[in-house]
């Protein structure tokens, strides 16, 4: 892994926004093609066999945790276990998820697993890959989640409720805007029939227990880029287990259980002997160097990096309040001050390929840059 | 070989490259008052921060609103979240008959 420095393309601010990416810069900028990095293929390999691994890892704690009834270290409340529940046995349809991985010195640690709300998936499908057109066609790049997404569309199809797929976001909000239509449009392109409504506009009639779009059109499966912690503190919360629908939501609500950093201990007590896995708990002093992260939290919000009992680096937020785990502290590898994080997508069952952020700490947070790639 | 061989959009070009047109002809001195229900008061709107006049129009598209009744739909009238919440709702029967605005507390990106 390289990363080299390159000239941006003289409009790369026109050829980005004719793809529809529209928050390439907001007060600092986000995407940054004045740097690429250079993978080889055997190390692409080895991140797509760590990614498929932790995937399956992954089903299996989710499993332990229903059976052992663990909620609590999850901070999930008791009235939705069943609908975790329903929704893992009954096989809702999920797509995709987002492992963020540290690689270095030839050693793959899964850091965490967005696998709820994870976002830069237009970046990663399709800003990288017309970068790559336009900087060198013949190159390769761990990148088919386009055609993934569409083929994995596909195949729910056959799965969800009949008719209309909603998706749904926050309005105020460019960047989710844009990973929602690029999903719709993915699944536009495998046939199904979508519409889009902003979560704030929901409305749910008490009387038939519905939820409805602006149009009164009942929703009955519905796509959102919201996640599940938030939507069972709303107001509305409540009403999706009373949704006589029963609609399907995607991600589903089994997906909580992984987005969640409480699933960090369970792994690593699940599989110690993983090589992907670092050591992690939910108890303090069990580690000498290590990161404490709330178990929600969100752009790197709240995290402490500690070194033999001295901080290194502690960023600020609002998370917390639900409690925090441990992990071995893996520090990013360090590219003059650079510090590159690569999320590894999976859709469906399978990795699919790769976006990486890049930031100037060691803590990936909300000024963090997306830095295209390819395989030499 | 890892990558896709070709890459089509559908919709998503469109509709966001529309988002970010420049915010040309608006200034502060534009006046400009709206409601989305003839039931409502009119309330000026303002350019930037939530109001309509900001480059994002997409967000703030007029949308029809109503409901079925008995197998026919009937339109309501039309709803914007760019606007004022007293502009959206006047005395319009419809409109009461559904709660809205139960999501979308949590917070303002999910960018994660």
């Amino acid at each position: 892994m390289k990363r080299i420095t390159i000239t941006p393309r003289n409009n790369w601010q026109s050829a980005v926004e004719k793809l529809g990416f529209g928050f390439h810069t907001t007060n600092v900028p986000y995407w940054d093609e004045t740097v690429y990095y250079e993978m080889e293929m055997s190390e692409v390999l080895f991140i797509e066999k760590a990614t498929a691994e932790l995937w399956d890892l992954s089903l299996g704690a989710v499993q332990h945790v229903m059976d052992n009834n663990l909620y609590q270290k999850f901070g999930i409340p008791d009235w939705f276990i069943p609908l975790i529940e329903k929704s893992w046995i009954e096989d809702h349809p999920a797509i995709y998820g987002r492992f963020d991985l540290c690689y270095k010195n030839g050693e793959v640690k899964m850091l965490e697993f967005n696998a709820d709300t994870p976002t830069s998936l237009y970046e990663a499908g399709i800003v990288q890959w017309f970068w790559l057109q336009d900087f060198d066609k013949n190159k390769d790049q761990f990148n088919s989640i386009h055609e993934k997404l569409i083929a994995y569309w596909k195949y729910l199809k056959n799965y969800l409720t009949t008719g209309t797929l909603h998706f749904t976001c926050l309005k105020e909000t460019l960047e989710d805007l844009t990973n929602v239509e690029y999903m719709r449009d993915c699944a536009i392109q495998a046939g199904l029939e979508t519409k889009l409504v902003f979560i704030d506009d929901l409305g749910w009639d008490s009387d038939s227990k519905q939820f409805l779009d602006l149009e009164g059109q009942p929703v009955k499966n519905i796509f959102k880029l919201y996640p599940w912690e938030w939507l069972l503190t709303d107001e509305f919360g409540k009403h999706i287990i009373e949704d006589s629908n029963r609609a399907f939501w995607i991600e589903p609500a089994w997906k909580m259980i992984l987005s969640n950093k409480a699933i960090l201990p369970i792994l690593w007590e699940l599989y110690p002997d993983c090589a992907y896995l670092l050591p992690a708990y939910f108890e303090e002093g069990k580690l000498t160097n290590y990161v404490k992260k709330p178990i929600l939290s969100r752009e790197g919000a709240n995290i402490n990096l500690v070194m033999k009992n001295i901080s290194l680096q502690k960023t600020e937020g609002s998370y917390g309040a639900e409690g925090f785990i441990y992990q071995d502290m893996f520090t990013l590898p360090n590219f003059s001050d650079h510090y590159p994080v690569i999320g590894s997508w999976i859709i469906g069952q399978e990795p699919a390929g790769m976006g990486i952020r890049e930031a100037d700490t060691l803590v990936t947070d909300n000024q963090s840059r997306f830095v295209p790639h390819l395989i030499n | 070989m890892k990558k896709s061989k070709c890459i089509e959009l559908v919709l998503i070009t469109a509709v966001l490259a529309s988002c970010n047109q420049p915010k040309k002809d608006w200034d502060d001195n534009n006046k400009v008052h709206l409601r989305s229900d003839t039931t409502a008061p009119y309330t000026r709107v303002h350019h930037g921060g939530l109001g309509v006049g900001t480059a994002l129009l997409w967000y703030y598209a007029f949308r029809p609103y109503g409901n079925y009744n008995n197998g026919n739909y009937q339109r309501a009238g039309f709803y914007s979240g760019g606007i004022s919440p007293m502009s959206n709702v006047g005395s319009n029967g419809f409109k009461g008959a559904v709660t809205r605005g139960g999501f979308g507390r949590g917070g303002y990106s999910v960018s994660s």
